[in-house]
């Protein structure tokens, strides 16, 4: 597949603090990539950097297969993006805020299908300064979706949405991903979220990019912890705890909790059939992205301190 | 890259359009013409009223006027970078130096308004509550009434030079600072501050603000009865103004530039 984003080096210095460190990434056409991070890790100065709203003091971008800063007129027709806590003129109504910026656009927009879109156009005539911090986002969502992008940025899209403002959101930009094939780069907190809609996962620390990883490979079954539904799970926890293969072992009433040393559920799963329990499941636990990314940040903070 | 300034410039417009508070300025210019005769009397008395309109002209447009420019032409950039609405504006495919230059026609476009304002006000108060005819002297007719209303249109024409200058350092401070009020206390500031010091330092002749009055020399000395030439004030006129508008502009740019729109 194309490539849409190429970084390269990217590095950006709020005076003498490293916003972001040397980062090389690359983003095909198409896919959906969230960038994960605990706060100042580099997200939202990395979305700005591709949104031409930040300069960075060394590397290079190229979207669209072309160089950023020399390009941005043409490439900013193309690219829509969602900044963290949206504004807008507050003076101006819903409707008048998106043909407005749609003018300058140069574009011609539908603004009514736009606000059904993302569930505001029963607002459509309020005044932009009326709205709450959910309805913010949302129109904030129709000013990035405004000359249909191909490339959305977005920093936080649900950020102050409630629950069913989430749903909403998450269910558009999965229908934006995969029906409508534009490529999301997109920050959160929220690991569900990314979890739900991104094809690959970039985790940064401290302005370092610390992994990059597919979704669907971190997401696996964790083989070497299961859970098992048996009867006399005490007695069973007992036995399992004396064997060699077996790390850690937990019995709650009517189930195990095991950790095997390797991935070898056969190797347990006959264990207790010949040692005459009644066993009526074992489950491999799924693997969280809340897991892979404690664990990354658990060794990228190790290895800046050793 | 002109077609996307005038996009810029039409966006500008219609922010200024749906603004109310946009007419605050020209409401102000127009008050202080309407309350021109409390303090210079004018009346049906076959006598030209010329004097009324060369005394009233500077002091709403280069005073009260300049003033209002400045603080407006302030706010034309701070303003967006305090709300952070100018990331919604750059995300666009408008380049910051675009920005800056169709807010450089924003204010311009202002101070047109307020110039004209001040013209059609004060010309239509004089036609209403005084004479407009021909300037005589010892009842000889120095000046017809056309020579006299193209004189003031020429003015008129001239006074836009030295506000557009005002309009570029303002908006150098506007691009300079964050905060709306900072950038109006510089721009009002500055202005005060370099008419302070420019005589003491012999360098008035350098500067666009002593050339403020200057488009209405012509027209005030004739509603006098005085003949006095355009040039060389006219090459004063233009040269530091332009000059103040072209470094103002460009610094305004590289600033814009240097800045990190970040949240």
């Amino acid at each position: 597949m194309p490539t849409c984003i190429s970084l390269n080096n990217l590095t950006k210095h709020y005076g003498s603090t490293v916003a972001v460190k040397n980062l090389t990434l690359k983003v095909e056409e198409g896919e959906v990539l969230g960038l994960l991070g605990p706060n100042g890790a580099g997200k939202s100065t990395t979305l700005y950097m591709l949104a031409g709203l930040v300069r960075p003091d060394e590397g290079k971008i190229n979207v669209f297969g072309r160089e950023l800063q020399r390009n941005f007129v043409s490439i900013a027709r193309r690219m829509g993006v969602l900044v963290e806590r949206p504004v807008f003129y507050d003076y101006l109504s819903v409707r008048r805020n998106l043909k407005l910026f749609a003018r300058l656009a140069g574009h011609d927009v539908n603004v009514d299908r736009l606000l059904d879109l993302v569930g505001l156009l029963h607002a459509g005539n309020a005044r932009a300064g009326a709205l709450s911090q959910g309805m913010r986002q949302r129109l904030g969502l129709a000013h990035a979706m405004l000359t249909e992008p191909e490339l959305l940025l977005l920093d936080e899209p649900t950020a102050g949405l409630d629950l069913e403002g989430v749903q909403d959101i998450l269910q558009l930009l999965r229908y934006l991903a995969k029906d409508a094939r534009v490529t999301i780069v997109f920050s959160s907190h929220q690991m569900h979220e990314v979890e739900s809609l991104c094809d690959r996962v970039a985790i940064l620390n401290k302005g370092e990019l610390v992994a990059c990883e597919r979704t669907d490979a971190l997401l696996s079954y964790d083989q070497t912890s299961v859970e098992v539904l048996i009867d006399g799970s005490e007695g069973a926890a007992k036995r399992l705890s004396e064997q060699s293969w077996v790390e850690k072992v937990e019995a709650k009433p009517g189930r195990l909790q095991v950790r095997l040393r390797e991935e070898n559920v056969h190797q347990l799963a006959a264990f207790l059939v010949t040692g005459g329990y009644k066993v009526s499941a074992i489950m491999p636990r799924r693997r969280t992205l809340q897991d892979y990314f404690l664990k990354v940040m658990n060794q990228s903070e190790k290895g800046a301190a050793s | 890259m002109t077609r996307r300034i005038v996009q810029a410039y039409l966006f500008e417009m219609y922010k200024v359009i749906h603004y109310k508070y946009s007419a605050m300025g020209p409401v102000l210019v127009l008050i202080a013409v309407v309350c021109a005769p409390l303090l210079y009397p004018i009346s049906k008395d076959e006598v030209s009223d010329y004097g009324f309109i060369a005394y009233i002209t500077p002091v709403a447009l280069n005073f009260l006027g300049f003033l209002l420019l400045l603080i407006y032409s302030a706010g034309l950039v701070s303003t967006e970078l305090a709300s952070g609405t100018i990331r919604q504006v750059l995300i666009r495919p408008v380049r910051r130096h675009e920005f800056v230059l169709a807010k450089l026609l924003n204010g311009m476009t202002y101070a047109l308004l307020l110039t004209l304002i001040v013209g059609a006000s004060s010309w239509l108060l004089a036609w209403l509550l005084g004479e407009l005819m021909g300037v005589t002297y010892g009842g000889e007719l120095l000046f017809t009434r056309e020579e006299m209303s193209n004189a003031y249109l020429l003015g008129l024409l001239l006074s836009l030079a030295p506000q557009w200058a005002g309009v570029a350092l303002a908006l150098m401070f506007s691009s300079f600072f964050r905060s709306p009020m900072t950038a109006a206390s510089g721009a009002v500031g500055g202005w005060i501050l370099i008419d302070l010091v420019k005589y003491p330092l012999g360098i008035e002749r350098f500067v666009f603000s002593t050339y403020l009055e200057k488009p209405w020399a012509v027209f005030s000395s004739r509603s006098e009865a005085i003949a006095l030439d355009w040039f060389p004030g006219v090459w004063y006129v233009l040269g530091t103004s332009f000059a103040v508008m072209a470094v103002c502009t460009a610094l305004a740019i590289v600033a814009l530039q240097r800045r990190n729109l970040s949240a």
